[in-house]
């Protein structure tokens, strides 16, 4: 067992885990932040992104030990509580979602690549997804609301 | 209200993370199981040792064949196992359940399960499984046969001697796996009501309660299901895959219970697409009339009946796609073997067919000199047309209005060329697709609207049994009884996944929910605005809705009714292909649908898309492949599923609204609809833009640069 330290969406736990426990695993099962999914055991789907001091990843690729001192936020601390992310607000406006399993996953991802591109072209945004897999949407909507979402951000006029 | 892209009110969870899918119910103090599966395709159990697995500490049960009440299931024919006692007959069947105190003690101790085969010889494929000297699978069903049909109409000899041209092929598609992003999960307990209780995600309540009841050997009202959010189905969610081992262990055990899957768990052993081997020959005069259609349909079925039966039916009615054919001589069998079973997948069956008959009717125009979109105008499906079962079709035949629509968007396109070295080209192909169940199946959805408030109504409350799988049939069922009573939105609220709180609505499946439960909530929400004018408070009403009905289809020559509804596509490809390696890529996608009516306008352009998206890996890439009954492909890294990258960049959906006679406010099916043209349209692009035909699902590149080289050679004919 290890003692680790940890920030997740700005407060501070520490927690016990096995040294094998994925970070996923220790998300969903030690602090009940079941948003964060696990759609593959491979490294395949994207569901599980999160990121860790700012920057995403797949949270079933690093172990819990892994981000000892480290910070993390998942789809629940993107924003505020009460209100939405401009990506939360674009998948939502833009029908981003069906079955919405992959939609933490997509957010987490866009938020990260809005951050180092934020006026990008919809093959950027294709591109910048590539590793997030989606089995409802055809990716369309998808597109269309990290671009209402980096609009947003950019404070230029949006439309869903 | 009808027709208004209103946004979905669940978003508000899924962008959050507050929605709790069934992996998201397990909760500290519950057991977990774990499953020990077969590993080997065909074997007789001689002996299962448990005792080493119940050692292991934390092992609160092993649970075998002995301990299931009633030990078989299946959604028509009940041929199953739930844990296997004698045979087991594929590689996923199910031989023992861990119950555990954790996942970690559950999983180390199925592999201390020792289980004593006797392999048996092994059925590979549908040739193995009709040779004479097959073993069978299931005794009781000679010749490996899950369903063997025929349908017969005019004279086809006359017919193909009629013929100026005639011309054969063999089309060959794979299996595909549904990839619902969600793996199965959910839990169980018994309440203080003595029912057993399953929290899950399925397609139909009241189904998955039903086989549960007989499992268990009880009454249907002792056994509750509830579904949490479902993500993603796509028809991988119609046979029981964790629901019955959730309520077995739960009632067994008396504990509450939990299971997730892994990925390769659900992909090794869920049914998946039915693979098909379909030997057609058409004949057509020189003006482009089609005289006699000839096929034969072999459906890998698997080691299990699943929908089979029902998914050969289909395939084989529409062998001869969405065109008037004066004879036919059809034959569809569905088969046992050793490999993972088959069965429901968006389309049902369509797709394979149509990927052989759209194919053969572009071969036949390109062979005449006839363009092929001609070609299909002059045959294509018109108000009064018989189908091969010899009977009118269902009115509201509006294929030919998909094609115009089509065409006339076609037309529009700006020209591009292609990459340097790349060929571009473009192809066509229309679509056909019942809606709801057919060949008799009874056919219903029950829905309950109660209505309360002081002087004015304030409040409906809709009861019915429908799963929003993530197509949106919620706020569909909610905009429909809102428009029905004149209410808003926020007014309307839906009671839909708890088998005890709800009437039975049938299956999300076969494109019927919108048809036949919104139908049964319009129906339901009128009864109930008369009842509220007769001063009933709160007024309250009951409807089932049952559409027209339909008929099996006569063993000797396949006449009948089969379906009340079709739904109609017609679609446009551009592809651009690179000869060199014959990778294809998908620019532009038009694809056209009639629905009726549009309920909510947002979430049928989603469904479009996301079958299309679907459909691109169908054609393009998803090749689910098994070798001597063991499965290769149980995983992401070797299953390939379109990503954003592959996904078409244009894609232009058109919607036609013709209304049908008998959804509410004439809305129609159409779900399923964009699957079924869109890989006999690829194949006829990339001939269009290399000369080469590709007769195999998915047409990979390996496959095209083969097919591409064999047509420089001059070898293809024609
Ligand atoms: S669960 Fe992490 S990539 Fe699929
Ligand atoms: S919305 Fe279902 S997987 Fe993306």
């Amino acid at each position: 067992m290890s003692t680790i330290t940890v920030t997740v969406n700005g407060k501070a736990h520490t927690s016990t885990v096995e040294p094998r426990t994925l970070l996923v695993h220790y998300l969903r099962e030690h602090l009940n932040l079941t948003g964060t999914h696990i759609g593959c055991d491979t490294s395949q789907c994207g569901a599980c992104v999160v990121h860790v001091d700012g920057k995403s990843i797949k949270a079933c690729t690093v172990l819990a030990v892994q981000v000892d001192g480290a910070s993390v936020t998942t789809i629940e601390g993107l924003a505020p509580a009460g209100e939405l992310h401009p990506l939360q607000e674009g998948f939502w406006e833009c029908h981003g979602l069906q079955c919405g399993y992959c939609t933490p996953g997509m957010i987490m991802a866009a938020a990260d690549l809005l951050q180092q591109n934020p006026n990008p072209s919809d093959d950027e945004v294709r591109h910048g997804l590539e590793g997030n897999l989606c089995r409802c949407t055809g990716y369309h909507n998808i597109v269309r609301a990290v671009q209402y979402a980096a609009a947003k951000m950019r404070g230029d006029e949006v439309t869903a | 209200m009808i027709g208004a892209s209103l946004p979905r009110p669940d978003a508000v969870g899924k962008v959050t993370g507050a929605t709790a899918y069934p992996g998201d119910l397990v909760r500290a103090g519950m057991a977990h199981l774990a499953v020990v599966y077969a590993g080997r395709p065909h074997a007789r159990i001689r002996h299962i040792d448990t005792s080493a697995a119940r050692a292991l500490p934390g092992v609160l049960a092993v649970l075998t064949a002995a301990d299931v009440p009633f030990n078989r299931f299946g959604l028509i024919d009940a041929d199953a196992p739930v844990l296997c006692d004698d045979v087991v007959r594929y590689v996923g069947d199910r031989v023992a359940l861990v119950v555990a105190d954790d996942p970690a003690s559950a999983r180390a101790a199925t592999a201390l399960v020792r289980v004593d085969y006797e392999d048996l010889p092994l059925v590979g494929d549908v040739h193995a499984a009709l040779h004479p000297d097959a073993p069978l699978l299931h005794p009781h069903r000679p010749g490996n046969i899950v369903h063997r049909l025929q349908i017969r109409r005019g004279d086809p000899d006359r017919g193909f001697a009629e013929a100026d041209i005639v011309l054969s092929e063999t089309f060959r598609t794979s299996w595909q796996e549904h990839a619902f992003l969600q793996p199965e999960a959910g839990v169980a307990w018994v309440d203080d009501d003595g029912r057993i209780v399953v929290e899950t995600a399925g397609q139909w309540l009241h189904e998955d309660r039903r086989q549960i009841a007989a499992m268990l050997r009880l009454p249907e009202d002792r056994v509750v299901v509830r579904y949490a959010a479902i993500g993603g189905a796509f028809g991988g969610r119609e046979d029981l895959g964790v629901q019955h081992l959730l309520a077995l262990a739960a009632w067994v055990c008396r504990r509450h219970v939990a299971l997730v899957w892994r990925r390769d768990e659900s992909m090794a052993t869920r049914h998946k697409r039915h693979p098909f081997t379909i030997e057609t020959r058409w004949g057509a005069r020189r003006d482009g009339t089609i005289t006699a259609v000839a096929a034969r349909l072999l459906a890998d079925g698997g080691a299990y009946a699943s929908t089979s039966q029902e998914v050969v039916k289909i395939a084989t009615l529409f062998a001869t796609g969405c065109y008037e054919v004066a004879n036919v001589a059809l034959e569809g069998l569905a088969l046992y073997t050793n490999n993972v079973p088959s069965g429901a997948f968006r389309g049902f069956g369509s797709p394979q067919a149509q990927f052989a008959s759209e194919s053969m009717v572009t071969r036949l125009a390109r062979a005449l000199g006839i363009d092929p979109v001609e070609m299909r105008r002059r045959n294509l499906y018109r108000e009064g047309s018989i189908e091969p079962s010899g009977e009118p079709l269902p009115p509201g035949v509006s294929v030919r209005a998909c094609l115009d629509a089509v065409v006339d968007e076609l037309a529009r396109q700006p020209q591009s060329a292609p990459p340097a070295g790349w060929r571009r080209g473009w192809g066509v192909a229309c679509g056909i697709k019942n809606v709801g169940y057919s060949f008799g199946y009874p056919e219903q959805a029950t829905a309950t609207v109660e209505l309360s408030g002081a002087d004015v109504i304030e409040r409906a409350v809709v009861r019915t049994g429908v799963a929003d799988v993530g197509q949106g049939s919620h706020l569909a069922m909610r905009q429909i009884a809102a428009a029905a009573l004149g209410l808003a939105l926020g007014q309307v609220h839906l009671i839909s996944d708890d088998s005890a709180a709800t009437p039975d609505a049938g299956s999300a499946s076969a494109s019927r929910l919108t048809l036949v439960a919104g139908r049964a909530v319009h129906d339901a929400a009128l009864a109930a605005l008369a009842r509220w004018h007769d001063e009933e408070r709160p007024a309250c009403a009951t409807v089932q809705f049952r559409p027209r009905a339909t008929t099996p289809l006569a063993a000797a020559d396949g006449a009948g009714r089969p379906n009340y509804c079709y739904g109609y596509t017609a679609q446009a490809l551009e592809v651009d292909v690179d000869p060199a390696t014959g990778a294809c890529r998908v620019v532009t996608i038009i694809s056209a649908h009639d629905v009726g009516r549009a309920i909510n306008r947002q979430q049928v352009e989603g469904q479009i898309e996301g079958a299309l998206a679907q459909a691109l890996g169908y054609a393009l890439m998803e090749e689910f492949q098994m070798r001597d009954g063991q499965v290769r492909t149980a995983g992401f890294s070797t299953y390939l599923l379109p990503t954003a990258l592959d996904m078409a960049p244009r894609i232009i959906p058109l919607i036609l609204e013709h209304a049908d006679d008998q959804g509410p406010f004439g809305a129609r099916g159409m779900s399923e609809m964009p699957l079924v043209p869109f890989a006999p349209a690829l194949a006829a692009a990339i001939h269009d833009a290399t000369g080469a035909w590709l007769s195999r699902q998915p047409m990979t590149p390996e496959r095209v640069r083969a097919a591409v080289r064999r047509a420089t050679a001059g070898e293809e004919q024609p």
